[in-house]
């Protein structure tokens, strides 16, 4: 079985179109969907209309929590104040833009999905917040995916995809005290491999080129393929523009630069 | 050498904070630190007489550090200055009894005190804090699976992790470890690198008020990294140290 | 000895300046007219070598008084301005121009005593535009400005070849940021002055642009919202206090 992973459309809905149509010529048997669909881009109502229409499963990404919650996401959400500003007028344009019916599909999205030995989540099992980088500490990332029970975790919200295996791991642990248990040092033996698939961003991307990307996968062969997809990115920069949304995102967009930018600290979670 | 003295989980329980305090003088170590990891306070009625003998130490006693706690933060809700207005953690976990007696036990003077406090201390390698830097919630026991003790240390980037939040006293070492991890990216091929970690530790405190009669604490030597445990029996009749 | 130094847009002119004054072990002059109120140039030299004169105006009396007693002197004249200098008509110098081989155009072979190989200008004078503002008393959140740099040298405020500025930040540095376009790379230089850890900088800081179809407006708006409110420099500026008075002790 084949599976397409999308991730972090933020209202790109000629992103999401041409990945779609690309789907569409391959073999691919269902689809599943990591969050964002809202925020930033001139289209949120039209993309989650859209998701809605190819019952794409989908789970809930930091933005819908937003829209939905309110922006009380604490500062550290920003990496610096203009990255605050910018996100906060993206932040009131959509709360503006959102009709009730996409407010309300926002609101009863999963955190998480599961199929057999695959999992889904927008930023990490622990918070829609976290970044799971490709350099953050294995350890970490061996933790992300034990925590969820699933061989193969899927995430994105760092905008730039990477797959990742962890394997030959051991830890030993020693408990020194108390002194009733063994204090015989036990080496946890731990699975063999374990995967991070990171679908990067089909409407906001940040690797440098503004095509979007996505992920598809065999669940037959575990092989994951990152694929890249040209499309008509002006026709996004214009409906920025149009819709009076900051001329600076629709440049960034242009440049594959993501709207605003990422957070750098990728352990930190938000206390909410 | 000199020591820290590491305290938990009083909970509001002043005769319980006083037999420690008689078994601190009594230590033939010196001890240079005195350190509190939260749960201060707690649905007990001698909690406002509590906070007061903390925060006035007498002539030659030293000064606590505390830092919040579990109950700290129901305190912060219950007062709306905290992150769960309803307070629905506390409800769920003690019953409105629970939270009518919270209530009563902790003036808003004197939560508002707490509120000043830090989430958590860092000294030399050692992060010490209530639960983890998840969170006051955060329970580690010595069933907690290894990799998410781990990342509990990794997340706050600290050799040795002292922690309240379970009451229990348990001392646990990581000597070592080792992860492999491939990453491809759009413009890399992929690059193996193999991560190791060695010498981690993680010390569950114990706890002063939770079980009436016996309080426990720990003392630590950051210079030889020595860790042990004290329980101090103490009479609720002022039966003294039994 | 006077020396004028002219050239196109980010030739390079206070650069080699500078290298001069690093092998100059007297007092000397350093002029540069017509840069009011935004002398990044003049606050750039005054920092790398403080017992160096910095004057703005060609006529000052203590100026003269320092050519008449033969202190060495530089002027640096601006690519916008004339390089024909009244006060310098009656005194012997020798001119300095700095050009890439591409810009030696006869102007500068007739104009100039020695023409040094410069940073290559690609500037069309005709349609550039040269925008700038004085900064001062502002202290900008460091990964807000990398952020609007990277931006305006990549051409997201219009077609960019020149930007220099200098910039105060919440550690109480302040930093001199250098961008030509035919060189790679930003430049960025901690400027030797002390840091300002109480209050706001009471000393110059501002930014210069040259480009074609700059949106001024744009790049305004954003520098603004990089800077440090009251509250968040006042509190900035406690830690920074605290952890240098800790240093200290």
């Amino acid at each position: 079985m084949n599976i397409a992973v999308l991730s972090c459309i933020h209202g790109n809905l000629a992103a999401l179109e041409a990945v779609l149509q690309e789907i569409d010529q391959q073999s691919v048997d269902k689809i599943y969907c990591l969050g964002d669909l809202v925020g930033y881009g001139p289209y949120p109502n039209e993309v989650v209309a859209r998701i809605r229409e190819r019952d794409i499963p989908t789970c809930q990404g930091c933005w819908d929590e937003d829209i939905v919650d309110g922006l009380n996401a604490c500062d550290c959400s920003y990496p610096s104040l203009l990255a605050e500003t910018r996100g906060r007028l993206a932040h009131e344009w959509t709360n503006q833009e959102v009709t009730p019916e996409t407010r309300a599909y926002l609101a009863n999205l999963p955190l998480t999905l599961q199929q057999d030995s695959l999992c889904f989540v927008h930023g990490s099992p622990h918070s829609q917040h976290e970044y799971l980088l490709p350099e953050t500490s294995a350890f970490i990332a061996m933790e992300r995916v034990l925590a969820t029970g699933a061989d193969t975790l899927f995430c994105g919200h760092t905008h730039v995809p990477y797959l990742r295996h962890l394997e030959d791991s051991h830890l030993t642990l020693k408990v020194v005290s108390p002194s009733t248990q063994s204090p015989i040092p036990s080496t946890t033996p731990l699975p063999t491999l374990k995967r991070i698939i990171n679908a990067g961003s089909v409407g906001e991307p940040r690797h440098g080129r503004p095509n979007a990307t996505y992920i598809i996968y065999s669940t037959d062969t575990q092989q994951a393929e990152l694929r890249e997809v040209e499309y008509d990115y002006a026709q996004t920069c214009a409906a920025i523009l149009e819709k009076g949304l900051p001329a600076i995102f629709a440049w960034r967009l242009s440049k594959g630069l993501e709207y605003a930018e990422k957070a750098d600290d990728p352990t930190h979670v938000c206390e909410r | 050498m000199t020591h820290w003295a590491i305290l938990s989980g009083i909970n509001g329980n002043l005769a319980a904070y006083e037999a420690v305090l008689a078994d601190l003088k009594r230590q033939r170590c010196q001890v240079e630190a005195l350190y509190i990891l939260g749960d201060l306070v707690g649905p007990h009625p001698q909690c406002e007489a509590l906070v007061q003998r903390v925060q006035q130490p007498r002539q030659r006693e030293l000064i606590p550090q505390v830092c919040i706690g579990w109950w700290e933060e129901q305190c912060f809700n219950l007062h709306s200055m905290g992150s769960d207005p309803e307070a629905s953690e506390l409800l769920e976990q003690t019953g409105a009894d629970g939270v009518e007696r919270l209530w009563k036990s902790v003036s808003r003077e004197t939560v508002q005190w707490l509120r000043s406090l830090d989430f958590g201390f860092f000294e030399f390698d050692c992060l010490l804090i209530h639960g983890s830097t998840v969170g006051c919630h955060d329970v580690l026991t010595p069933e907690t699976p290894p990799m998410q003790l781990l990342d509990r240390l990794l997340r706050a980037d600290a050799n040795t992790l002292f922690c309240g939040r379970s009451g229990l006293t348990f001392h646990l070492q990581i000597p070592a470890g080792a992860v492999t991890s491939t990453v491809t990216t759009l413009d890399a091929p992929a690059q193996t690198m193999t991560q190791t970690v060695r010498d981690r530790q993680i010390v569950g405190v114990g706890s002063i008020g939770r079980i009436p009669g016996k309080a426990t604490y720990t003392l630590y030597s950051p210079y030889t990294n020595a860790v042990s445990f004290r329980t101090v029996r103490y009479g609720t009749q002022g039966r003294g140290f039994g | 000895m006077i020396t004028v130094v002219a050239g196109p847009c980010g030739a390079g002119k206070t650069t080699w300046i500078l290298q001069e004054l690093a092998q100059m072990p007297t007092l000397a002059v350093y002029v540069t007219p017509g840069v009011d109120p935004v002398p990044i140039d003049a606050t750039r030299v005054a920092a790398q070598f403080p017992q160096v004169e910095i004057f703005h105006q060609q006529s000052e009396t203590e100026l003269l008084q320092r050519l008449a007693a033969g202190v060495p002197a530089y002027f640096e004249i601006g690519f916008q301005l004339e390089t024909d200098m009244p006060l310098l008509e009656a005194r012997p110098h020798r001119r300095v121009a700095l050009a890439a081989d591409e810009n030696r155009d006869d102007d500068w072979q007739l104009w100039a005593d020695k023409v040094i190989r410069g940073n290559q200008s690609t500037l069309d004078l005709q349609s550039a535009q040269l925008w700038r503002a004085p900064l001062s008393g502002q202290v900008f959140d460091p990964p807000s400005l990398d952020t609007f740099w990277q931006e305006l040298i990549q051409g997201a405020y219009g077609e960019l070849h020149r930007a220099k500025g200098i910039f105060e930040l919440a550690d109480g540095q302040a930093i001199h940021l250098n961008f030509v376009d035919s060189l790679p790379g930003i430049v960025y230089t901690e400027l030797n002055l002390p840091r300002w850890v109480q209050g706001r900088p009471q000393r110059f800081s501002g930014i210069e642009v040259v480009g074609q179809g700059l949106d001024k407006g744009a790049i305004a708006a954003t520098l603004k919202d990089c800077y440090l409110s009251d509250s968040l420099l006042a509190a900035h500026q406690t830690t920074l206090r605290d952890s240098l008075s800790l240093e200290a002790s």
